[in-house]
């Protein structure tokens, strides 16, 4: 009896062993590996992307998550190292890519990114994402944040000045211009503050109107560009209107306004960490869409920056990078809750859009619902494909603006000269 | 083959020629370490991005093109736009910088002077700073509501506030007065160690012969120290030449701003380097040629000045 009852209990260790051991093999066959991620900004990528590797952990325990968080420039510097130097190693399994920069990655380093056409459902972001990430067809990203562009302003200055948040509806650049002097009269304060050498007001403006520096064909499209014109002719108004802080940098500009030496900034949505890091200004700032030109068709929203993930050819854990985005960024409309209170991120995933926390009223933006706002607007950015060259033609416009400002060149003769500059510049 | 000028003659040669042999063959065993190291890190590196400069490539595709990049670059507006504003760095604060690092070293070199090693060492010390440290905080200083425009509106030297870094022309100046902090000092120690090499007799003689402390400088300093001069003044221009730090600092630096400075005002060519590898669409080719165009200029300068100071040798 003994003997059978000792049988009985090796029988039944047996196969809880074995029972065991298959759960295991079950779990070999789940994710398991390392693997390796770039990006920038604490507080708001790797912030981010911390999340979505705790979420993605909790069901493959067994995938290591690296994430390195280096400057922006030393990313794509690195970047542009490694891929070019043919080398396989030393690159990241995922990598965090400014949507600008993503034609250029994908177009001088062919075969170096995976292509995720069929791997992610591309349907369920925004449209205008997944335009920048597609060459020939094919897309080869995870759409991310949205740049979302939205004019930010202190209520407070604004009442001192005798306006209504309804003065500023369905703003003009003109209307800008002319209550922003009144701002600057009524507290001394200037109305509006940004970086000249920055050129991203007149992308900001450009894309309002749903036009570009390049053309469908990607020819640059400067010189008899409307939109251009009227954005080179905002932008001097802008600049001798007197009502503006002009800064250096991006240290500068972000504590013009956290010292609430501004009034106004237009910029992305990417901006609202930074504008609440400054916590004693709750309560005062509201968002609104952003002023558009004196054209037909330029609407009150656009875009500026945003970024995406987009994984590398060379990745030695291909599949376990493709899951991990997958289930986090493609699919996980928590996250995506979690994200937006967290960090303000405003991501382009559409089925994650009707969730909670989008309706949140803000307090620091005066109880306003923020976020339905941006998702809303975002809806109605003109889609533009911004081609391969946007800082060589940024860089060409900004440099002929002293010389147009200071009258020395027509706008007519601004831009051509910032045309022949790009063509000579991109002409291989 | 080495040779021993200190050979001994022919005849006492056959007990030394494998001693001789020997000590070549050692010798050159012991050299071809660095050889090797300097072949392989110098030498082919230089090579490599001569024949790199000949061709024009977007990241990994490659098109060969000869000379082409070079004609480009001669009809390129932004490299254009970064050499001149290089020159206008290089023709004006040069010779202030140098000038001023002459009059300080002849000035600090008197004996009679107390605390000269402090004085010494308080204008060598912004040499040791580090470059990108300094660059912030001479942005900090010359930003539009920073200490220099506080202070100078405190002092009703100026009515508004100057726009150093928003202007062309200012930017330009205040990367020039940031120069001429950093490396003044640098050359003074240089002038100082020639002046010590100045025999004091001839300043005493000249005293004796009633010269004064101006004609002094201009009659004993200037012309004693010209090897010197020459050296400071090469260095410099090769410095100038490849001028990186201080303009991408003092904009917001290389990749997110559109523009190196206003209107490009501080773009120089190794910026230019840095954009078309980084910024732009990398074109490796082209930004090597850059780099031998650079390499070419500092070549002709430094010829034109052993010219100008009069070396024969």
């Amino acid at each position: 009896m003994k003997k059978l009852f000792a049988m009985l209990v090796t029988v039944c260790m047996a196969v809880s062993l074995l029972a065991c051991s298959g759960a295991a093999a079950m779990g070999a066959a789940k994710k398991s590996g390392k693997i390796t991620i770039w990006a920038w900004d604490p507080n708001f990528n790797i912030a981010v992307m911390k999340e979505a590797k705790a979420r993605y952990q909790k069901n493959n325990p067994n995938v290591q998550i690296e994430i390195v968080e280096m400057a922006k420039a030393d990313v794509e510097q690195k970047l542009h190292t490694v891929l070019a130097s043919g080398v396989k190693e030393g690159l990241p399994d995922i990598v965090l890519i400014e949507d600008y920069n993503a034609q250029k990655y994908l177009q001088a380093y062919p075969g170096a990114f995976d292509d995720l056409t069929k791997k992610i459902n591309h349907k369920n972001f925004a449209s205008y994402k997944n335009k920048l990430m597609t060459v020939n067809g094919k897309i080869y990203g995870v759409p991310f944040d949205s740049g979302v562009s939205a004019l930010f302003y202190r209520t407070d200055y604004l009442a001192k000045a005798g306006y209504k948040p309804s003065d500023l509806n369905n703003l003009t650049w003109d209307k800008f211009i002319e209550i922003g002097k009144k701002v600057k009269a009524a507290t001394g304060k200037d109305a509006y503050t940004f970086d000249p050498a920055d050129g991203g007001l007149i992308r900001i403006m450009l894309q309002s109107a749903g036009l570009w520096y390049f053309d469908k064909n990607g020819k640059p499209y400067i010189a008899n560009n409307p939109a251009l014109k009227e954005a080179f002719a905002t932008y001097k108004k802008l600049m001798e209107s007197g009502m503006i802080k002009k800064t250096t940098g991006w240290n500068e500009w972000v504590s013009a306004f956290n010292k609430g030496e501004a009034a106004s900034i237009i910029t992305g949505c990417w901006i609202i960490g930074s504008i609440k890091a400054e916590k004693s200004q709750s309560g005062k700032w509201a968002a609104l869409p952003t002023p558009r030109m004196n054209l037909k068709a330029s609407v009150n929203y656009s875009n500026l920056g945003g970024s995406s993930w987009y994984i590398t050819q060379g990745s030695s854990n291909k599949a376990v990078a493709e899951d991990f985005l997958k289930s986090t960024f493609a699919a996980d409309k928590d996250f995506y809750q979690k994200i937006l209170v967290g960090q303000g991120a405003i991501g382009t995933y559409l089925p994650a859009q009707n969730g909670p926390s989008y309706t949140v009223a803000d307090e620091f933006f005066g109880g306003q619902k923020v976020f339905s706002d941006f998702s809303a607007w975002m809806k109605k950015i003109p889609g533009i494909n911004y081609g391969v060259y946007t800082y060589e033609a940024d860089t060409a416009l900004m440099t002929v603006m002293p010389e147009y400002l200071a009258g020395k060149l027509t706008v007519e003769a601004a831009l051509k000269k910032a045309e022949d500059q790009l063509k000579n510049q991109i002409n291989l | 083959m080495l040779h021993n000028p200190a050979t001994p003659p022919a005849k006492t040669r056959p007990p030394f020629a494998s001693f001789e042999k020997s000590q070549n063959r050692y010798g050159w065993f012991f050299a071809s370490f660095a050889l090797l190291l300097l072949g392989l890190f110098m030498l082919y590196p230089i090579i490599s991005s001569l024949y790199m400069s000949t061709i024009s490539s977007r990241g990994v595709i490659q098109t060969f093109v000869g000379f082409g990049n070079y004609l480009k670059l001669l009809n390129d507006p932004v490299f254009l736009q970064a050499l001149q504003n290089t020159f206008i760095f290089f023709l004006i604060q040069v010779p202030i910088m140098l000038l001023l690092a002459l009059v300080i070293a002849s000035l600090l070199n008197d004996k009679s002077l107390r605390f000269r090693g402090v004085f010494r060492t308080g204008i060598f010390l912004p040499a040791v700073t580090s470059l990108v440290a300094y660059s912030l905080l001479f942005k900090m200083m010359f930003s539009a509501d920073g200490f220099i425009n506080h202070g100078l509106m405190a002092l009703h030297l100026i009515a508004a506030p100057i726009p150093w870094l928003t202007e062309p022309f200012w930017a330009r100046i205040t990367v020039m007065i940031a120069m001429t902090w950093r490396w003044t000092g640098y050359n003074m120690i240089f002038y100082l160690s020639g002046l010590q090499n100045i025999p004091d007799d001839l300043y005493e003689s000249a005293e004796i012969d009633g010269a004064g402390r101006l004609q002094q400088f201009r009659h004993i300093t200037v012309p004693m120290l010209k090897p010197i001069l020459l050296f400071t003044a090469i260095m410099s221009t090769i410095g100038t030449l490849q001028l990186f730090d201080e303009p991408m600092n003092f904009s917001a630096m290389g990749v997110s701003a559109a523009t190196i400075g206003p209107g490009n005002s501080l773009l120089t060519m190794s910026v230019y380097i840095y954009n078309l590898c980084f910024k732009f669409m990398p074109n490796f080719g082209y930004a090597s040629t850059v780099a031998y165009a650079i390499v070419f200029l500092v070549a002709v300068f430094s010829v034109i000045q052993f010219r100008l100071a009069g070396d024969k040798k």
